[in-house]
């Protein structure tokens, strides 16, 4: 997109040239200023953003192993590694489960979070604030202390869960087994990002000038009709930032799933998947540099297109 | 926004990226030692800073490992110890070793030593000046490749079946008639009839609960180059149906060691399959525990895989001399005469020199049911080399698939039939 843009900086140039002589070093003067200031954010950009990406990149087309990573060497391969982890059986497996972990991830925190901002917003009662500071622990607490505790309270022969669900007379559920892990791991991951849509929802509402909800109430708007005609409106776009924000945070989510399960049976996701892979983790201690890269990669052209995606219906409502 | 700063944002971020691809493209050069680098022990001297990485972060600064690891120090040296668990600590000195900054002294976990000397991490015992006198064949095994020896295994684990004594009696169990599958499992039955519950084992994913399934998986006659053998399923059938019957926690499948036996420590399980490293703990239990040999499938005692960890000398590329008498040097403190039985008393292992080991018999009975199995114990990677990682990946997956399916036995077969370990 910049660089459609540079044939213009060509004619900007162009305009500038037949300026007086006079003028002239002062202004390069304020370009060597203007380069100096710009040059620290510049090479950290470079060293701490551009190089690893560029060097993930460069991984992914070239097979690696240990031998090669110490000693070098590792060939040019093209795609080769994509189309070997595309063709794995298991590839769409995780692409699906990633799909339905993101999602549903996304779609209960905001409704729960939302729901909750709406209640506190309302307030009016005692311990108000008291009640949505407790909201928050999730948020507080390190993931390795939740993780764990989700763990133990799902344990298939001890945890309170099955204790909780036997005094309704419901069989205890194995909840960490290959077929439920991505429920349970998509539980845990739901109430860990409750507080955050919570709280910006919060701020949200409070921005809603409380005029507006007077004057639907003189013209006789329920609380449901208020609800969708003036909140849902008036809050899109804190909606649309936290569903992006939510999506790109639940898409590399590892913390939470590896504590609980190491990425076994329905739980592995892209992000685990590759985490597993650079590291030796979970099933496999063989260690895949280039495949772990192109998954790596995949993840983050995903996030980069919603990100575009956020990017122009931003344009289009400030239009 | 104007045009000009667009213009000149765009600028930026193609001249960032220029530079990105330039530093990458100078990234695979550096420091890297060449292969099979030189440099001898011998004509080397010690400096004054060694290195030393251990993968036993439990054993803090200040306890009595550290101390000893630090005592090893040669006149007018210091060791600087640090650890991580085992496969954070391969990964750290795969990177050093790539940026020439290896530790002197590495203390790997053995079924990593063939991938470690595929990838030419490791000084050779003889470069380095490591003695390799004296040491079990067995226990030496994973550290051979192609006849050349690479550091010294200074201790072994192995694993065995804990019992609770108690319980057994309430039961009317004697554990001496458990001799092979049948009659353990009609040791479990009664126990659990009786009340209590069965066994506990490690069937988490990945390296550890494989290290736990190997006594079974050999026990029936399987062989690690083919895994889909119908010996290879009754081995994951009969974890499988401990599970199904409730015999065995469902937990076993995310369970590492130490949560397997912290469930045998509640007092509630009859058996518990676990390591050497905790016959002190058992004694101390608070009922009575005794440990037999893991049966095989048609009697006998079932192999199983050597556990412990190999001192070793990571390659270096510059004062390589010098590196390698550090780790002589401070290896064979820790390997050799007295200090040899003190570096297995305090890590919870039983010595890979015989004499050494017959010493630790003598001074506590709590060894004496480990010296057979640890014995007659075969390597995880001297039948495959560096191809075990791999094949232990889908047997991983085959042991989870097997768990998971809880007895049911077309599960178990698919589980074994379909896992490949990516």
């Amino acid at each position: 997109m910049s660089l459609l843009t540079i044939p213009k900086l060509a004619a900007v140039r162009a305009a500038r040239v037949p300026a007086p002589a006079a003028g002239r070093r002062p202004r390069r003067e304020s370009r060597w200023v203007a380069v100096a200031f710009v040059a620290p954010l510049v090479i950290y950009l470079v060293l701490f953003y551009a190089y690893p990406l560029v060097q993930n990149v460069v991984m992914s087309l070239h097979r690696f192993d240990r031998f090669s990573f110490v000693n070098g060497g590792a060939p040019f391969v093209g795609f080769d590694i994509y189309a070997e982890v595309a063709s794995q059986p298991r590839f769409w497996d995780v692409v699906r489960q990633t799909a339905i972990f993101t999602a549903a991830s996304i779609l209960f925190q905001y409704v729960i979070g939302l729901v909750l901002a709406a209640f506190f917003h309302r307030g009016g009662f005692r311990m108000s604030a008291t009640l949505r500071g407790l909201f928050l622990i999730p948020w507080l607490l390190p993931v390795i202390v939740s993780g764990t505790t989700w763990q133990w309270m799902m344990s298939p022969d001890t945890g309170v869960l099955n204790a909780f669900l036997g005094m309704f007379g419901a069989d205890p559920v194995w909840w960490l087994n290959a077929d439920n892990a991505l429920l349970s791991v998509t539980i845990a991951n739901i109430w860990l990002g409750v507080p955050f849509n919570l709280v910006i929802l919060y701020s949200g509402l409070q921005n809603i000038p409380a005029d507006l909800y007077e004057a639907a109430a003189l013209d006789g708007a329920d609380a449901w009709q208020q609800f969708w005609r003036i909140t849902v409106p008036m809050l899109r776009p804190v909606t649309l930032i936290t569903l992006l924000l939510g999506l790109v945070y639940t898409l590399k989510v590892v913390d939470i799933i590896w504590i609980m399960t190491s990425g076994t049976g329905s739980s592995q996701t892209l992000a685990t998947w590759s985490y597993a892979m650079a590291f030796g983790k979970g099933t496999s201690s063989v260690i895949r540099y280039s495949e772990a890269s192109a998954v790596g990669t995949i993840l983050l052209v995903v996030a980069l297109l919603f990100g575009f995606v956020y990017i122009a219906v931003q344009r289009k409502q400030e239009d | 926004m104007t045009t000009t700063t667009r213009v000149r944002r765009g600028l930026g971020l193609s001249m960032a990226l220029a530079t990105g691809l330039g530093l990458a493209a100078c990234a695979g050069g550096g420091s890297t030692p060449e292969p099979g680098a030189d440099g001898n022990a011998s004509a080397g001297t010690t400096t004054a800073e060694i290195t030393f990485w251990d993968p036993y972060p439990q054993h803090t600064e200040g306890t009595p490992w550290d101390e000893h690891v630090k005592s090893c120090a040669p006149d007018g040296s210091t060791i600087v110890r640090s650890s991580a668990p085992q496969t954070d600590l391969f990964n750290q000195l795969t990177t050093a070793v790539k940026e020439g900054t290896a530790p002197d002294v590495v203390v790997l976990d053995n079924p990593m030593m063939p991938e470690a000397v595929a990838a030419q991490l490791l000084a050779t015992a003889e470069q380095a000046g490591i003695a390799t006198t004296g040491i079990d064949e067995n226990l030496m095994g994973p550290g051979v490749v192609d006849g050349v020896e690479y550091g010294v295994p200074f201790g072994s684990n192995a694993l065995g079946l804990y019992y609770n004594a108690d319980l057994l009696e309430e039961a009317g169990v004697d554990p001496a008639t458990i001799t092979d599958w049948a009659s353990l499992e009609a040791a479990l039955e009664k126990t659990v009839a009786t009340g209590s519950k069965g066994i506990t084992f490690s069937g988490i994913a990945g390296e550890e609960g494989v290290f736990q399934f190997l006594p079974w998986f050999w026990g029936s006659g399987a062989d690690l180059s083919d895994i889909g053998t119908s010996e290879a399923v009754s081995a994951g059938q009969l974890l499988s149906g401990w599970v199904g019957k409730g015999w065995a926690p469902r937990s076993a499948a995310t369970d590492n060691q130490s949560a397997a036996w912290d469930l045998f420590l509640t007092g509630e399980y009859a058996f518990a399959e676990n390591g050497s490293w905790f016959a002190a703990a058992a004694a101390d239990a608070d009922f009575k525990t005794g440990v037999i040999p893991i049966p095989a499938k048609d009697g006998g005692v079932a192999p199983v895989p050597t556990g412990g960890e190999f001192a070793v000398a990571p390659i270096q590329s510059t004062d390589a001399s010098d590196h390698y008498a550090n780790a002589a040097a401070v290896i064979a403190c820790l390997t050799e005469g007295e200090a040899a039985f003190t570096t297995n008393e305090t890590l919870g292992y039983l010595s890979a020199k015989p004499d050494v080991r017959a010493e630790q018999v003598a001074a506590s009975q709590l060894w004496e049911p480990w010296v057979a199995p640890i014995e007659g114990a075969a390597g995880r990677t001297t039948e495959l080399g560096s191809e075990y990682v791999g094949v232990s990946a889908s047997l991983s997956e085959a042991l989870q698939g097997a768990l998971n399916a809880a007895g049911d036995a077309s599960g178990v077969e698919t589980a074994f039939q379909d896992a490949s370990g990516y």
